[in-house]
C-alpha cells in the first residue's frame, strides 16, 4: 500500500520538528560567514576569513590531529577486539550463554561521564599511563558496543556454511575467515568502523578528564574557546565538523546503509 | 428474489496509473453469500478496500443497503471486515477487540458488555475475553475476528483471504463455521479467496474475476458444469482444451474435425445445440484411452503418473498434449499408441475465443 | 582447544571491558563508601548535608524530566511523519534525524548559545519585529538547558520510534476505520498505545543521556544552572574532593541503572504480552 494519509495538523507539525532539527545547523552555517566580529543570524555580508582563522589557531590544528590519532587507535583496538567477540557470538551461538552478548552494551548503561572519571583515576592516576594511549584505550570502550552491534548484525544474515565448504575443500580455517568470511561482511566492518572512528572523534566525557597539558583533543580545544571567545571561528569549526559527519554518512550509506546501521 | 444488498455499478479503479478495475459490476441480493475468486492482481482485494471505503474507484458507484456510500470514509460506512492477518490490536483485549466498534458507536459500558458476552458465546471464546491476541491459537483469533465483524451488527461483511493463515484441517472446520454463523445471522456477505474448493463450499454465488473484469458469476454449480469461457474453463479444472470444427450435420447429430483430422460425432442432445466452431473442455476423466480408433483421436503416450485412485497419462496428439486419467485396472504402457475418446458427460463446450 | 575457541575469541574484548570498565567504575562506586571517619555512608551524609547539593540534584532531575517530555512529544510527531512518509521524503527525513547524532555534543550545544545568546536569532528577531526593546536574557537558564538538551535527544527519541511506527500493521488501522474508528480515534486508541514500548525505551535513553550530558548545562546554563555532572567534573577536576566526585558518580550510576531497569522491565513486559504469531 502507499503512504498512510495523515491529518494536515499532524503534517504541520511534523514539518515543525524538521525546522526543529535542521534549523540550528542552518543557522551555524550562517554565522560562520558572517562577517561579523559577534555571531549574527542572517549573516551581514559574506567572509570566508573564520575559516582560515580556524587553520590558523594553533590549538585547533595540532588538537585535530591528536583527535585523528586517538580515533584511529581506539577505533582499531575496538575492531580487533570487537570482530572477534562479534565473530564468536554468532558462530557459536549454542557455546556461548546467551546472555554473553549483552555484556558487550555495558558502556551504553553507565553515565559517560562517570566512565570518564574512573578512567582519570584508573589510567592516569594509578597505572601513570600517558595521555594518548589512555585517551584511546578509553575511547576502544566507548566503540565497543558499536563494532560488535553492527558487525553482529551483518553476520547474522552470514551463512556459516560456507566457510565450512571452505574447510572442507581443504582450507584452513583462519584463512577461511579472512578470504570466504570477512569479504562478505565487509560493509559490517566499514560501517561498524566508521561509527566508532565518529564516535571518538565526538567524545567529550572521556577526553574531558584525560587531556592535560599539551595533549588535548579538537571538541575539548572548541569547547575551552567557546567559553572564552563567542565569535563565528567556533561556527567555522563546526560547520568543518559537520563536513566531516557528512562524509561519515556517505561512507556507512554507501557501505552498510544508514537505516540499517543505526537502527 | 430477497431486495438487493449491494450494488457495484461500473467500478473503475486505479493503482497510481495502472487501471486494476475495468468496469465492475455486480449484485448481491441480502443475506445472500457471494465470493470473488481469482488469482493474485486479479483485482479481487481491490473490490472489497473500494467495498470497505480504503480505496476511492476513479469511476462508478457502491450502493449498499440502499444508500449510496462512495463517497464516505471507511469509518461511517459500518463494514464488518474479517482481515486475512486478522488484525486484531495487540494491546487489547479479546473483549476489548470484540467490543471495539461498539465503543466508537457509543454503546454504554454494561450494554456494550451484553453484547460482546453474546458475541464471545457465540464463537464459543467466553473463557478466553480477557486475554491478550497473542495468547490464542489461530482459530481462536480467527473466531475473535469474526465475532469482532459481527459485533456491530453490519448490513454487509466482508472477508479478505480469512482462512489463508491457517493449516488446511483447521481451514474446512472454519469455513464451515463462517457459513453457519453468516447463515444463522441472515447476513450478506463478500467473501475474497484464491481457493477455488473454499470459494465454491461456502458461497451462493462466485464470481471469477481475471485482470480487473468479473468473469462469471453463477452458483458453483453452474460455474462446474458449465463454464462460459477458457478461462474460467481452465481454472475449475477442465484441463484440455479442444478446438474443434463441424464438417457433417445430420439432425441431432454432429460430426466435427480436430486438427489433425481425426473426426468426432458429438450428439447436440447432449451438448446442447453447437456453432460451426466450437471447442470442448475436458477434464482428465472425461477423456478415456482405448485401443478402437473409431470416433477418437490418436496419439502417443508419453507419460505416466500415479494418483492414487487413477492414473494420469500425458498424451502427444496433432492437436496438442492432452491430459487423461484412467482407472487403475486399465494399465498403458509408456511410448505406446492409443485412442483418446471423449465422455461428453465430463466435458463443456466453449466458444472458441478469437485473439 | 576446540572447546575453547569461542571463548579465545570473545577474551580480549572481555578483558577490555572488564579492565578498563568494570573495574574502573566498580572501585569508583566503592570509594564512595570510603568515608573519612571510616563510616559506610559518610560521603553520602556529607553529600546531602549540603544544601547546594540537594538543588543540584533536584535540578538534574527536573531537566532531565522536562527535556525527556519535549524530546518525546517532538520525537514523536517527527517519528509519525517520518513512518508515513514517502520512500523519498522518508529517506531525506531520516539523514535530518541521524545528521545531528552523529554531530560533536559542543557544536549542536553552541548552536543554542547562536540562537539563544544576547545577539541571537531569537533576540535579533524579537528585536526587529518589536516584540521587545531589550535584549532578553534566554542563556544561562533552566529553559536553555531544557532546549538545548532536547534539540540533543530529539533525533535518539525519533530512531526509537521510528521503527515501532513502522512495524504498526497497516490492517489494524484499516480495522479500526472500519469498525467506526474516526481517524483521531485511531490514534488514540491504536496508534499511540502501540507506540508506548518505543516510548518507554526512548525515555530510558533521554533521560539517563540528559542526566549524563556535561557540555549543554555548562554552555547553556553556566555556573547558576549546575547539574550532576557539571557537579561532579567540578568536584573532581577543579576542587579535587575526590571523595565528593565519587559519590556523585555513584548516585548518577544509581539513578541510571534503576531508571533502565525499572523502564525496560516495563517495556519488556507490554512487549512480550504483545508478541504475535
Amino acid at each position: 500500500m502507499s503512504a498512510r494519509k495523515i491529518n494536515p495538523l499532524s503534517k504541520i507539525a511534523g514539518w515543525l520538528v524538521v525546522f526543529y532539527l535542521a534549523g540550528p545547523i542552518i543557522i551555524v552555517i550562517g554565522t560562520s560567514v558572517s562577517d561579523t566580529p559577534f555571531l549574527a543570524f542572517p549573516p551581514q555580508g559574506f567572509t570566508l576569513k573564520w575559516y582560515h582563522k580556524v587553520f590558523e589557531l594553533n590549538n585547533f590544528v595540532e588538537s585535530f590531529i591528536t583527535s585523528m590519532e586517538v580515533a584511529f587507535g581506539g577505533t582499531m583496538i575496538a575492531l580487533i577486539a570487537g570482530l572477534a567477540a562479534a565473530y564468536a557470538l554468532s558462530r557459536y551461538k549454542v557455546r556461548l550463554p546467551a546472555w554473553y552478548g549483552s555484556i558487550f552494551f555495558l558502556p551504553f548503561f553507565i553515565p559517560e561521564i562517570v566512565f570518564g572519571f574512573s578512567m582519570l583515576k584508573t589510567l592516569i592516576v594509578q597505572f601513570d599511563l600517558p595521555i594518548l594511549p589512555s585517551l584511546m584505550l578509553g575511547h576502544a570502550i566507548l566503540c565497543l558496543p558499536y563494532i560488535v552491534r553492527v558487525i553482529g548484525a551483518s553476520l547474522a544474515g552470514f551463512d556459516f556454511s560456507i566457510q565450512e565448504a571452505a574447510v572442507s575443500l581443504g582450507m584452513h580455517p583462519v584463512k577461511a575467515f579472512w578470504s570466504i568470511v570477512l569479504p562478505n561482511i565487509r560493509s559490517g566492518v566499514i560501517a561498524g568502523a566508521v561509527l566508532a572512528f565518529i564516535t571518538s572523534l565526538n567524545d567529550m566525557a572521556v577526553a574531558l578528564f584525560l587531556t592535560g597539558p599539551g595533549v588535548s583533543t579538537l571538541p575539548i580545544e572548541v569547547f575551552t574557546y567557546v567559553q572564552q571567545f563567542f565569535d563565528p571561528t567556533v561556527s567555522a569549526v563546526s560547520v568543518l565538523l559537520m563536513a566531516v559527519t557528512i562524509g561519515v554518512m556517505a561512507l556507512i550509506e554507501r557501505s552498510l546503509g544508514l537505516s540499517k546501521t543505526i537502527k | 428474489m430477497a431486495q438487493n444488498a449491494v450494488i457495484l455499478q461500473d467500478l473503475v479503479a486505479h493503482y497510481g496509473p495502472t487501471q486494476v478495475l475495468h468496469g465492475l459490476n455486480l449484485t448481491i441480493a441480502e443475506g445472500e453469500l457471494v465470493s470473488l475468486l481469482g488469482s493474485s492482481g486479479c483485482g479481487k482485494t481491490t473490490t472489497l478496500r473500494l467495498l470497505a471505503g480504503f480505496l476511492q474507484p476513479t469511476s462508478g458507484q457502491i450502493t449498499v443497503a440502499g444508500k449510496d456510500v462512495t463517497k464516505l470514509p471507511p469509518h461511517k460506512r459500518d463494514a464488518g471486515i474479517v482481515f486475512q492477518n486478522y488484525a486484531l490490536f495487540p494491546h487489547l483485549t479479546v473483549a476489548e477487540n470484540v467490543g471495539f466498534g461498539l465503543k466508537q458507536r457509543k454503546v454504554a459500558a454494561p450494554e456494550r458488555k451484553a453484547r460482546v458476552d453474546a458475541m464471545l458465546e457465540r464463537v464459543g471464546l467466553v473463557d478466553y475475553a480477557n486475554r491478550l491476541p497473542a495468547a490464542l491459537s489461530g482459530g481462536q483469533r480467527q473466531r475473535v475476528a469474526l465475532a469482532r465483524a459481527l459485533a456491530i451488527n453490519p448490513p454487509l461483511l466482508m472477508f479478505d483471504e480469512p482462512l489463508s493463515n491457517l493449516d488446511a484441517k483447521l481451514r474446512v472446520d472454519m469455513r464451515v463455521e463462517i457459513r453457519e454463523l453468516q447463515k444463522a445471522n441472515g447476513r450478506t456477505a463478500i467473501y475474497v479467496t484464491h481457493d477455488q474448493e473454499e470459494a465454491f463450499s461456502i458461497s451462493d454465488r462466485v464470481a471469477i474475476m481475471n485482470a480487473g473484469r468479473i468473469v462469471q458469476l453463477d452458483t458453483p454449480e453452474v460455474l462446474y458444469r458449465r463454464p462460459n469461457s477458457a478461462f474460467v474453463a481452465r481454472f475449475v479444472g477442465f484441463d484440455n482444451l479442444i478446438e474443434m470444427k463441424v464438417v457433417k450435420r445430420e439432425g441431432d447429430l454432429v460430426t466435427a474435425e480436430v486438427e489433425g483430422g481425426a473426426l468426432i460425432t458429438l450428439s447436440q442432445a447432449e451438448t446442447g445445440p453447437l456453432e460451426d466452431r466450437f471447442v470442448v473442455g475436458a477434464r482428465p476423466e472425461g477423456i478415456e484411452l482405448t485401443a478402437d480408433p473409431s470416433n477418437a483421436i490418436a496419439g502417443k503416450l508419453l507419460t505416466r503418473s500415479y494418483l492414487g485412485r487413477s492414473y494420469q497419462y500425458k498424451v502427444d496428439t496433432p492437436t496438442g498434449m492432452l491430459i487423461a486419467n484412467a482407472p487403475l485396472t486399465q494399465l498403458h504402457e509408456e511410448g505406446g499408441a492409443i485412442n483418446l475418446k471423449f465422455n461428453f458427460e465430463h466435458c463443456c463446450i466453449l466458444p472458441v475465443e478469437e485473439n | 582447544m576446540a572447546a575453547l575457541g569461542p571463548w579465545l575469541l570473545v577474551l580480549p574484548a572481555t578483558m577490555l571491558l572488564f579492565l578498563l570498565l568494570v573495574l574502573p567504575v566498580a572501585g569508583t562506586l566503592k570509594e564512595s563508601f570510603d568515608g573519612a571517619s571510616g563510616g559506610l555512608l559518610d560521603n553520602y551524609q556529607a553529600f546531602f548535608a549540603d544544601e547546594f547539593n540537594r538543588v543540584v540534584l533536584i535540578r538534574s532531575f527536573k531537566i532531565a524530566f522536562m527535556s525527556t517530555f519535549v524530546s518525546l512529544v517532538a520525537g514523536f510527531l517527527g517519528a509519525y511523519m517520518i513512518a508515513n512518509a514517502s520512500p523519498n521524503l522518508k529517506r531525506v527525513l531520516l539523514i535530518l534525524s541521524v545528521f545531528p547524532l552523529l554531530t560533536s555534543v559542543v557544536v549542536r550545544s553552541f548552536s543554542f548559545m547562536a540562537i539563544l545568546g544576547r545577539n541571537g536569532v531569537v533576540n535579533t528577531l524579537f528585536l526587529k519585529i518589536g516584540l521587545i526593546d531589550q535584549p532578553l536574557e534566554l542563556l544561562f537558564t533552566q529553559g536553555a538547558v531544557v532546549a538545548g538538551l532536547a534539540y540533543l535527544f530529539t533525533p535518539l527519541m525519533i530512531l526509537s520510534l521510528v521503527g515501532v511506527l513502522e512495524n504498526i500493521d497497516d490492517d489494524l488501522y484499516a480495522a479500526a476505520g472500519s469498525l467506526g474508528a474516526s481517524p483521531v480515534g485511531v490514534f488514540f486508541q491504536v496508534t499511540l498505545p502501540l507506540a508506548v514500548p518505543g516510548m518507554i525505551v526512548g525515555s530510558i535513553l533521554v533521560f539517563t543521556g540528559s542526566l549524563a550530558t556535561f557540555v549543554t548545562p555548562v554552555l547553556l546554563g553556566g555556573e547558576q544552572q549546575m547539574t550532576l555532572s557539571t557537579l561532579l567534573y567540578r568536584k573532581a577536576m577543579i576542587s579535587f574532593d575526590w571523595a565528593a566526585a565519587n559519590t556523585i558518580a555513584a548516585i548518577m550510576m544509581a539513578i541510571t541503572i534503576t531508571c533502565v531497569i525499572a523502564m525496560g522491565a516495563l517495556a519488556n513486559r507490554i512487549a512480550a504480552g504483545r508478541k504475535m504469531r
